[in-house]
């Protein structure tokens, strides 16, 4: 008998669902996180999910890529997930968010590399908070007991004991560093997981049109320059989710390119072709090549290590 | 018939009919055929309408007809010791008899008349018992008149006999059965035990069938796999059955004794020989589907077998779902089993026969909306159930609703869901009530007073040994039976509760409701999807419901219409277990009965062309319904070439060809002609 299959999208999600006795495989996908990004559609092995541009309306802004899965292809194997860099997508076992592909080491996790230090948080200070660009800061006030009050602004008597508390939604951080950059006391330093290169020809780049600017879901990492009324790149912010690059009208108008993924260390063939796809078969061949070398320096360290324990 | 005369040329004396008259008849002259013409009077049966004195002595008078008598029974074995000695001491050389249908007797006279040194396609049979006395028994003048003609005609024929030789074909002693379930098993071990080689083809990845699936068996309730499991392994082990499994029959050439088979390999990306099934490559795998053998309720690996018995037991990667991590092949390490760039392997067999057991199918209800399939939750099919109460399923042997996950206090098990359904499948599908008393009996004797069992049914069909006796038990156990018409069930679910309601009208048209909170449905079992393609490779039919069609449904149902071919299992028509195992054996027999010859032997009467006129032109080809004759490339001219062991002597492209190119021994148009001349002889009419 053929397998129960749901397939379900409202306005806010799209789900996905293998409805078996015993288990229960759901896929969701947040359009409201989603920025149309095309990572989980080049990373997924079984190229089940397809992004489209959205028909542009004249004098409207530019609409966000359309992400759309196929059930007939998807195999629930939380790829998708565990690439994206929002955090759009949630594939579930049974309710529970478990990953059989990262329980067995058969793809790695990105590394989301967030450290804040609070004691340099000065009192009332939300910048970081007001900075993020996908509301994912909370500041709160902590009182000596320990418990969070609500207002940041501490009463008169607590003045002497400040102290902060800084709550990043870490699993939908896209690390685009702009909360870093506005924290005064440099108490926030976040490292990029996705590296590349962004850059916008300004001969082939038509005036007056922002359709990259309107996508982008990282305030200032695409800015409007009032000189030449033309789309500018700040790549200190830019996540390079590459987003722009699909809505871009003109071809060549936006060089593009992943270079290096900050990712777990784990051997995958899964992996290398994702990274083949998102980035380039030279970068994928360098990492291999890095892994591999790591791999012969630790023999060697280890080879001496056991030679110098036998010489003592 | 179109007028030829190729064949009469250089061969016989013409106008030969034309000239007799029968009052002045003269005796045969030295080299002229001498004829014997035996009337049966077959008990009753002809003497009842017609005087068989009457046609002897008609007989008599007939050009070459140098002996005549009636008898009765000369088919019997005293019958035939006098057509012999008639035969010696009237140096008779063709032989005629006069009475029922050459379907079934003409190869007993045949050998009688051999028995006597005389060449068997010298022999000619007159019905005129079906055409004759059969028929027109309310006005036996006319039916004697009816019979004199058709033995007028009959030594017509006779007179233009040719002796012919039977044809020899070789013998590959090798066998090929395809489908690999209870019926194939039996059939493969049966033969491989006679010391034939038995190649098993299996589509899927496993032998084993539906059998292998099923939890218990009715009306023992002895679990299925023990008892098939030790028979899989058999097969597996057997020194002369090799299992091709995850193959398609591609084509199947040839005929009897030596069938083409071309057969397509499909890749498992696991090396066959490496494998050594120690399921650590499983462990490793990230990634689990649907598994079919658990009708899709449990799951299985990317790289799996579909169930721990499987034979062969080597693993396959589902690349539809596999996303080459690799992860398999670090696990499998020095044994160096998986290849993700296996190709499909093309094979090609030589066998002399053909098991056919590919079995049978099951409907899925969801297009039948009453009956709730694939909208509510709780409503199961047969087999889902069958894993839902096996130990070794999805759910470890808990019968549980889909909803909640709770074990239901109420169960209604409904009867002829798709078949028995005039619109659907006519037939009934003969194992379903035995299966659903035996999943009532599991239940009740599993759960105890614990669960209410409802079976709602029209007719219940508990036939042969051991099964009225279960139903008893059944009705014993507290199962309540209630007797519905097939026409207006109904299921319907409370949206809140998942409960379920089963409405149905009694034969008094009373009407019926009872809130369970499972419903199983008794689906129609179909055809396999193969077989009609299968059906096509085969050149076998199917019948209307999609069933291959045996040779004779009474006392041929192995045999198919083509020789060497034979069918066992639920694909000739739906049948339980005992009856295919019996089947697969029976097979076993009929196919060993043919690969025990050192050549196989056709009756000459088969197509023969005539290469100098032959023109290639494929008409002949396009015309025949056996693939039995093709244009072939010899030397520089493409000309029509007979598989003698598939043609059925029709006679369809003899009158086909343009070329007046074909001809068919004892069925010459020289002879055929002489059989029309001597109806249409007026004048001998009495």
């Amino acid at each position: 008998m053929p397998l129960k299959t749901i397939k379900k999208e409202t306005a806010d999600t799209l789900m996905l669902e293998w409805v078996l006795h015993v288990k229960d495989y759901k896929l969701t996908l947040n359009k409201n996180r989603c920025a149309g990004c095309q990572i989980c559609s080049l990373a997924c092995p079984k190229e089940a999910i397809k992004v489209e541009k959205c028909p542009k309306l004249d004098g409207e802004k530019a609409g966000k890529p359309v992400v759309d899965v196929d059930l007939a292809k998807c195999n629930f194997c939380g790829i998708c997930d565990i690439l994206c860099p929002y955090g759009a997508i949630r594939v579930n076992l049974d309710g529970k968010h478990l990953l059989s592909v990262v329980e067995k080491e058969s793809f790695p996790q990105l590394i989301r590399d967030i450290q804040v230090d609070t004691s340099k948080c000065p009192i009332d200070c939300v910048e970081c908070e007001e900075a993020c660009p996908l509301g994912l800061i909370r500041v709160s006030r902590l009182t000596p007991d320990v418990k969070t009050v609500e207002s940041v602004s501490p009463l008169e008597h607590e003045k002497s004991v400040p102290k902060l508390k800084v709550d990043i939604q870490r699993e939908y951080c896209p690390c685009c560093r702009v909360c870093e950059v506005k924290c005064p006391e440099g108490t926030i330093r976040v490292r990029k997981f996705l590296n590349g290169k962004i850059n916008i020809n300004t001969e082939k780049c038509p005036t007056g049109c922002k359709d990259c600017l309107d996508v982008c879901p990282i305030t200032g990492a695409l800015y409007l320059s009032d000189e030449d009324r033309r789309v500018h790149v700040n790549e200190a912010f830019c996540v390079y989710c590459g987003a722009c690059k699909i809505v871009c009208p003109v071809e060549e108008a936006l060089d593009f390119k992943r270079t290096r993924i900050n990712h777990t260390s784990i051997r995958s063939g899964t992996w290398n072709k994702a990274l083949e796809r998102l980035a380039s078969p030279v970068d994928m061949t360098k990492e291999l090549k890095t892994k591999g070398s790591l791999k012969a320096r630790e023999s060697v360290k280890k080879r001496v290590a056991l030679k110098e324990t036998q010489n003592a | 018939m179109p007028r030829k005369t190729t064949q009469a040329e250089g061969k016989a004396k013409k106008g030969k009919r034309s000239s007799k008259k029968s009052e002045s008849k003269p005796m045969p002259k030295v080299n002229e055929p001498r004829i014997g013409v035996f009337v049966c009077q077959c008990g009753s049966n002809i003497t009842s309408v017609m005087d068989v004195e009457e046609l002897t002595d008609y007989a008599k008078t007939l050009p070459n007809v140098v002996h005549a008598e009636n008898m009765n029974y000369p088919c019997s074995f005293k019958g035939q010791e006098e057509i012999i000695a008639a035969i010696k001491s009237n140096k008779l050389d063709r032989v005629v008899v006069a009475g029922c249908s050459p379907r079934l007797y003409e190869p007993t006279f045949q050998r009688c008349v051999s028995r006597a040194q005389l060449n068997p396609w010298l022999f000619e049979m007159a019905n005129i018992r079906e055409f004759s006395s059969y028929c027109h028994k309310t006005t036996p003048r006319e039916a004697t008149e009816k019979a004199k003609d058709t033995i007028r005609m009959a030594v017509a024929k006779a007179r233009l006999l040719e002796p012919l030789e039977p044809i020899e074909l070789p013998m590959t002693k090798k066998v090929m059965v395809i489908g690999g379930g209870i019926a194939g098993i039996n059939a493969a071990l049966d033969l491989a035990d006679m010391g034939f080689k038995v190649y098993m083809v299996e589509k899927t990845e496993t032998i084993g069938g539906y059998m292998a699936l099923l939890d218990k068996t009715f009306p023992t309730l002895d679990c299925s796999i023990c008892i098939e499991g030790p028979k899989m392994v058999d097969v597996g082990r057997h020194p002369n059955i090799e299992i091709i499994s995850f193959a398609d029959v591609l084509e199947v050439e040839g005929n009897v004794g030596n069938f083409r088979v071309k057969i397509r390999k499909n890749p498992r990306y696991v090396i066959a020989k490496n494998c050594t099934g120690c399921g650590e490559c499983k462990d490793a795998c990230p990634i689990e589907y649907p598994n079919y053998a658990d009708m899709y309720l449990g799951v299985r690996k990317a790289i799996s077998v579909p169930y721990d018995q499987a034979v062969p037991l080597i693993y396959t990667i589902n690349r539809d779902y596999c996303i080459e991590c690799f992860k398999c092949v670090d696990a499998c390490g020095a044994r160096q089993a998986i290849n993700f760039d296996q190709k499909p392997e093309a094979i090609e067999l030589n066998v002399g026969a053909i098991i056919v057991s590919i079995g049978y199918d099951m409907y899925n209800p969801k297009d039948l909306e009453w009956t709730g399939y694939g909208k509510y939750d709780n409503v199961f099919t047969a087999l889902e159930f069958e894993r839902l109460i096996l130990a070794a399923g999805p759910t470890g042997g808990k019968v549980i609703r889909a909803s909640d996950g709770q074990k239901p206090h109420s169960i209604a098990f409904i009867q002829c869901v798709g078949s028995r359904d005039i619109n659907m499948y006519e037939y009934c599908s003969s194992f379903c009530c035995m299966y659903t008393l035996k999943h009532a009996v599991m239940l009740k004797e599993k759960y105890r007073d614990g669960i209410d069992v409802y079976v709602f049914f029209n007719d219940m069909r508990s036939n042969f040994k051991g099964y009225e006796e279960f139903y008893n038990r059944a009705q014993k156990s507290g199962v309540k039976f209630v007797r519905v018409k097939l026409e207006n069930r109904r299921v319907t679910e409370e949206p809140e509760t998942k409960n379920l309601t089963v409405h149905g009208e009694t034969e008094d048209g009373k009407p019926v409701h009872a809130k369970v909170e499972m419903v199983v449905l008794a689906n129609a079992a179909i055809p396999q999807q193969t077989a009609p393609e299968l059906a096509r490779i085969l050149n076998v039919p199917l019948n209307k419901d999609g069933f291959f069609i045996e040779c004779q449904p009474k006392i041929r149902p192995i045999d198919t219409d083509v020789p060497g071919i034979f069918l066992a299992g639920a694909c000739q028509g739906l049948k339980d277990i005992p009856y295919s195992v019996a089947q697969g054996s029976a097979a076993a027999a009929q196919a060993a009965s043919v690969l025990r010859k050192d050549s196989w032997t056709v009756e000459p009467l088969v197509a023969k062309v005539n290469e100098d006129l032959c023109s290639g032109c494929r008409v002949c080809e396009s015309a025949c319904g056996f693939h039995a004759i093709n244009v072939e490339k010899a030397g520089d001219k493409q000309l029509a070439k007979v598989t003698e062991g598939l043609c059925r002597g029709c006679g369809v492209c003899a009158s086909a060809c343009p070329m007046d190119a074909i001809a068919m021994p004892n069925y010459s148009d020289r002879q055929i002609t002489a059989q029309i001349g001597a109806v249409m002889q007026k004048e001998t009419r009495a």
